[in-house]
């Protein structure tokens, strides 16, 4: 999981041109979007394919998007979840 | 009516940020094309607002903002850009995912940010300005159009035109469009570009913005007197006809000029035309060059009339720009005239306030 985490973290360092930070800058329990970060619905986009790309995972019920791009750690869980 | 420049900012391979830095010394470089100076942009935009962004776009902001501080406005009546090439990096970026990914995989942020009227839509949401909003793409002529535009708009009563020009290079297509030999086959330095003997212009990029009226203000940099834009002039005698025409039509001699600004760009063919002038009606002004700075690029007129603006302002200009001995006692009238690629010809003529 920590590895997953971690793994998460760079990859969407990458995929948002976060280039100021550094994997341990981002607290995977702190909230994504609005807070935290600060991420809005562009960046949710960037998200979903990152998910399916590097993962294989596609949301199924956009309904999901809330609870499961909560924080790192849920982003994390739900991966957890489809293996 | 007058048009006054009364805010501008630029960004080249120099430090143009300010003009008196500017004047301490001409930066050399010996490098494939000539890339803008690193711009520190954490106090305008938060890295969260920033990351979306490529360099141009950054710059173009920087500028534009940096422009209407200096007038003192925070709302202008209009936002109108030029660009010859756009935000090649994030199309590049695009194709170049869309390759890798074989179509799949598509994310939106190149997208978005690759169209041409990215640097005009990005500054109209920061200031949350509903006004005119227009990006000119017409080649060499790019920055020129968008200019006419808002001096027209201008005469049609709107005022405080914020007005911009810029064109970022990458190394793709620097070198694809250097096999059309456009472009230097040889590294050769900036500092002499103008002793080379070959085919080919030292490419470069760079933003340049201004904030435009119809009203002094007291920090009017000049007034922008006239423009004229050619298109393909048959032979050197249409460009003799041409400027004198636009010299004449605003009341002015070539006696009067206090200084030439010339768009030499170090290419052996095309700048016959310049050297032409320069040993003919241009023999007895002042002449100076800009692309030793800036490079060759669609909208380097932008940073030729920055340039300008800044001479007229100061009253002065540094050594490294000086293209003969002829010097003058005043500068009260400038005179740039450039040209891309034999095809776009552009006159800006500038007056002192």
């Amino acid at each position: 999981m920590e590895d997953l985490i971690h793994n998460l973290k760079k990859q969407i360092i990458e995929a948002l041109n976060l280039e100021d930070m550094k994997p341990e800058d981002i607290d995977a329990e702190a909230p994504l979007f609005n807070e935290g970060l600060g991420l809005d619905s562009i960046d949710a986009l960037e998200l979903i394919v990152l998910m399916e790309k590097h993962y294989g995972i596609k949301m199924e019920n956009p309904n999901d998007g809330k609870k499961l791009f909560y924080s790192i750690k849920t982003m994390a869980e739900y991966i957890n979840s489809k293996k | 009516m007058s048009v006054y420049i009364n805010g501008t900012a630029a960004f080249i391979s120099q430090n143009t940020l300010n003009f008196n830095e500017f004047q301490k010394g001409l930066v050399e470089y010996e490098t494939d094309f000539l890339k803008t100076v690193p711009v520190d942009y954490k106090p305008f935009m938060t890295p969260i607002e920033a990351r979306r962004m490529s360099k141009i776009v950054k710059d173009s902001i920087v500028a534009a903002e940096t422009a209407l501080k200096q007038a003192g406005v925070t709302m202008p009546d209009a936002i109108i850009c030029g660009t010859g090439l756009g935000i090649i990096t994030d199309t590049e970026k695009f194709l170049e995912k869309m390759i890798d990914d074989k179509e799949q995989y598509l994310t939106p942020t190149s997208f978005i940010q690759s169209t041409h009227n990215t640097v005009a839509a990005q500054i109209a949401l920061r200031l949350k300005c509903h006004n005119y909003n227009f990006t000119y793409v017409n080649r060499g002529h790019s920055f020129e159009s968008a200019l006419l535009d808002s001096i027209m708009m201008l005469r049609e009563g709107k005022r405080n035109i914020l007005v911009g020009g810029g064109d970022e290079m990458t190394p793709h297509y620097f070198s694809v469009t250097k096999k059309t030999g456009f472009w230097k086959q040889e590294i050769v330095k900036n500092t002499e570009l103008f002793g080379t003997k070959t085919s080919g212009a030292l490419c470069g990029e760079g933003v340049a913005f201004f904030l435009a009226d119809s009203q002094k203000s007291k920090s009017t940099h000049t007034e922008l007197v006239d423009l004229k834009l050619f298109y393909k002039p048959a032979d050197i005698k249409e460009i003799f006809d041409t400027i004198k025409i636009f010299l004449d039509a605003n009341l002015t001699k070539i006696s009067d000029i206090d200084l030439v600004i010339l768009g030499n760009n170090g290419d052996w063919e095309q700048d016959k035309i310049y050297k032409t002038l320069q040993e003919t009606i241009f023999e007895e002004v002042p002449q100076a060059y800009f692309k030793h700075l800036s490079g060759e690029y669609h909208t380097c007129g932008a940073f030729a009339l920055w340039l300008a603006s800044q001479i007229v302002s100061h009253k002065k200009y540094p050594e490294f720009i000086k293209a003969n001995e002829m010097k003058t006692d005043k500068i009260n009238t400038v005179l740039i005239y450039n040209h891309y690629s034999n095809i776009n010809h552009s006159l800006f003529l500038l007056k002192s306030i």
